[in-house]
């Protein structure tokens, strides 16, 4: 277990240094000088020198990436140009909304999924079962960007219940979570329904049932733990890409949190910033996919003693050829 | 021939696929041939018919269906000129995207060394990045427009089909067919293409068509965003952030795009698991 998280931390302190090297980079996928995109076309010759040389654009490309990156060690995340502070002032206090926001909206769907899924697979081919599979279908299918601005339209603007946008209080708060719940709720009532299905198949849940166990406890104590292995995997990264800003939702909520200071801060022309939020969003992420690989360990037995016995097994998990391969290639494509 | 007919056979009896292809071919086929079913301008505005209510079929085809929005432009036209270039981008970016994931990941399970290694490392560090922000950082350096719309889209997929392609290839690669080509002297690149590839085609087909969806979706959200198709160029996700101001006065305005972006991503969905149930039903 030890040697499984060691190399697992080592492989993440791996990812992010890659992950560091393409946010450093990306300022320069822009066709032209850096400076300029950053300055505008209408600044002068001196303010492009002085802007290049307190940059450090003039010292040559690997220099600028140690002293970024060993800038970012030392918690130096960069200086924005719109705020003239360090970035790090600027974000963290935006993140505790985005924390909110996105556990507010994981409770939420996960609510109403897991109940939901459950039913739906134990009365297959019903009423339920078929609003589930509706809810599903239309809830992945939904754009969040179009469910958004419904929602503030019937509950903001015609029924005057809910404030359309801002950020405080709880009323605020509903919304936002039910838009960015929505499609994960509709993913994991998918998942839930089609793995309870599978799983009440079983010749171990036979065996429960065969030993006179209540049939309620059978699907909640036996089914429901294998049931939520893929479920884990699929909530904890939504709520790592979440976490590191829900983009689309903040914007149509205006919701203060990272998602839109990014957005707001691309077309402030901001870079030192769009580079920090993306820096943190990859880092919430990939820690947070640290702990849901973790977690599923301690959840599943077998994969404790497969991982003590062999060191295959550690590579296949690192590279993510666990059980759940399918489903985390398919959901990180958005699909 | 006879095993062809079963194959179309399955397929006519999926329910997902038959509802599936039939929805995505109407709407594929209203967009193209959109000129043919409205007479209307999609970007000429008209300010003498600013925020009409949608007309129904009261005139048949000829006057305002859908309604228009707040610069007199027909609702249903820009839906329908629209969905060209929302259905067009995420066309392009899949098959590119698909077409990068099929050479990259065949050439990584075949090989199995340190090309392998480099690809498939490579491909995880850019999901560690959330893609949805990724997309935008690039969009919005490299500058909003169709082209830089497509390259955003196949740099977001192109990493989910390398893994598929990789991890089919690797169980393949070892198959009794494979060490035969090799005995009979074919060569590495002949073994991947004409040997491993047919054989992994299938789960990328399926892949595939359940991307298309997802990329809809997301070329909605850049365009909403304003970092994809730019006005007065019409786009479902640009019209749904046009109608936003005029959501008291003229709902119809956001409500048109949305369900069609809706009816879209289903249709596709729908077929993606149809063509899954059919071909491959052990990935159910």
């Amino acid at each position: 277990m030890i040697n499984f998280i060691i190399k697992r931390l080592a492989y993440t302190v791996l990812v992010m240094l890659g992950v560091s090297l393409i946010v450093f980079f990306i300022i320069y996928l822009a066709p032209g000088d850096p400076v300029l995109l950053i300055l505008g076309d209408n600044a002068t010759q001196e303010e492009i020198v002085a802007k290049r040389i307190e940059m450090g654009f003039n010292q040559p490309l690997w220099k600028q990436y140690l002293i970024y990156i060993f800038g970012v060690i030392k918690g130096d995340l960069g200086t924005s140009l719109y705020y003239n502070k360090p970035c790090a002032d600027i974000i963290f206090p935006l993140l505790k909304n985005t924390i909110i926001l996105t556990f507010s909206s994981m409770v939420l769907s996960l609510f109403i999924a897991i109940p939901f899924g459950i039913i739906a697979a134990v009365k297959r081919g019903t009423i339920t079962d078929l609003g589930a599979m509706t809810f599903a279908m239309l809830g992945q299918a939904c754009s969040p960007v179009w469910l958004g601005i419904l929602l503030v339209l019937v509950f903001a603007v015609k029924l005057g219940w809910l404030p359309a946008f801002g950020t405080e209080g709880f009323k605020a708060l509903i919304l936002p979570s039910i838009s960015l719940g929505t499609p994960l709720a509709a993913l994991t009532v998918r998942l839930v329904r089609s793995g309870m299905i599978d799983t009440l198949d079983e010749d171990y849940i036979l065996a429960a049932r065969a030993k006179g166990e209540p049939y309620v406890t059978v699907v909640t104590k036996y089914a429901l733990r294998n049931v939520l292995l893929p479920v884990i995997t699929v909530v904890g990264m939504q709520v790592g890409q979440y976490l590191g800003g829900a983009v689309v939702t903040e914007q149509i909520f205006a919701w203060n949190g990272v998602g839109r200071l990014m957005v707001t801060s691309i077309s402030r022309r901001d870079y030192p910033m769009v580079q920090t939020c993306l820096l943190l969003a990859s880092f919430l992420y990939v820690m947070v996919n640290l702990f849901v690989d973790i977690l599923y360990m301690y959840i599943d037995p077998r994969l404790r003693i497969r991982n003590n016995g062999s060191r295959k097994f550690n590579l296949s998990v690192i590279n993510g050829k666990n059980n759940s391969n399918i489903d985390k290639t398919s959901f990180k494509q958005g699909i | 021939m006879k095993t062809s007919n079963i194959s179309i056979k399955r397929f006519l009896r999926s329910k997902f696929f038959m509802v599936g292809i039939i929805t995505a071919l109407l709407i594929i086929f209203s967009c193209v041939f959109a000129d043919k079913i409205v007479k209307y301008d999609p970007t000429l505005p008209d300010f003498n018919a600013r925020l009409l209510a949608p007309e129904w079929f009261s005139k048949g085809l000829h006057g305002h269906v859908l309604g228009t929005d707040a610069l007199g432009r027909d609702i249903l036209a820009r839906l329908l000129y629209g969905g060209r270039y929302s259905l067009l981008v995420s066309f392009i970016a899949v098959s590119v995207a698909a077409l990068i994931g099929c050479v990259l990941g065949t050439i990584s399970g075949f090989y199995s060394n340190w090309i392998d290694m480099l690809i498939m490392r490579f491909g995880d560090i850019q999901l560690s990045i959330p893609p949805l922000m990724l997309a935008i950082a690039i969009v919005a350096v490299m500058g909003p427009n169709l082209v830089n719309l497509v390259i955003v889209l196949i740099i977001w997929g192109w990493p989910g089909f390398a893994r598929l392609i990789r991890g089919n290839t690797l169980s393949i690669r070892n198959n009794e067919f494979v060490s035969a080509s090799r005995v009979l002297g074919a060569s590495n690149i002949s073994i991947m293409f004409t040997q491993v590839f047919p054989n992994v085609l299938t789960p990328t087909i399926v892949y595939g068509s359940q991307a298309l969806g997802g990329r809809i979706l997301t070329e909605a959200a850049l365009s909403y965003l304003g970092l994809g198709v730019q006005p007065p160029t019409p786009s479902w996700g640009v019209m749904i952030a046009n109608g936003r101001d005029y959501l008291t006065a003229a709902p119809w305005v956001v409500l048109a795009p949305g369900l069609m972006l809706m009816f879209t991503v289903l249709a596709f969905n729908l077929l993606g698991d149809g063509i899954r149930d059919v071909l491959d039903p052990k990935m159910k």
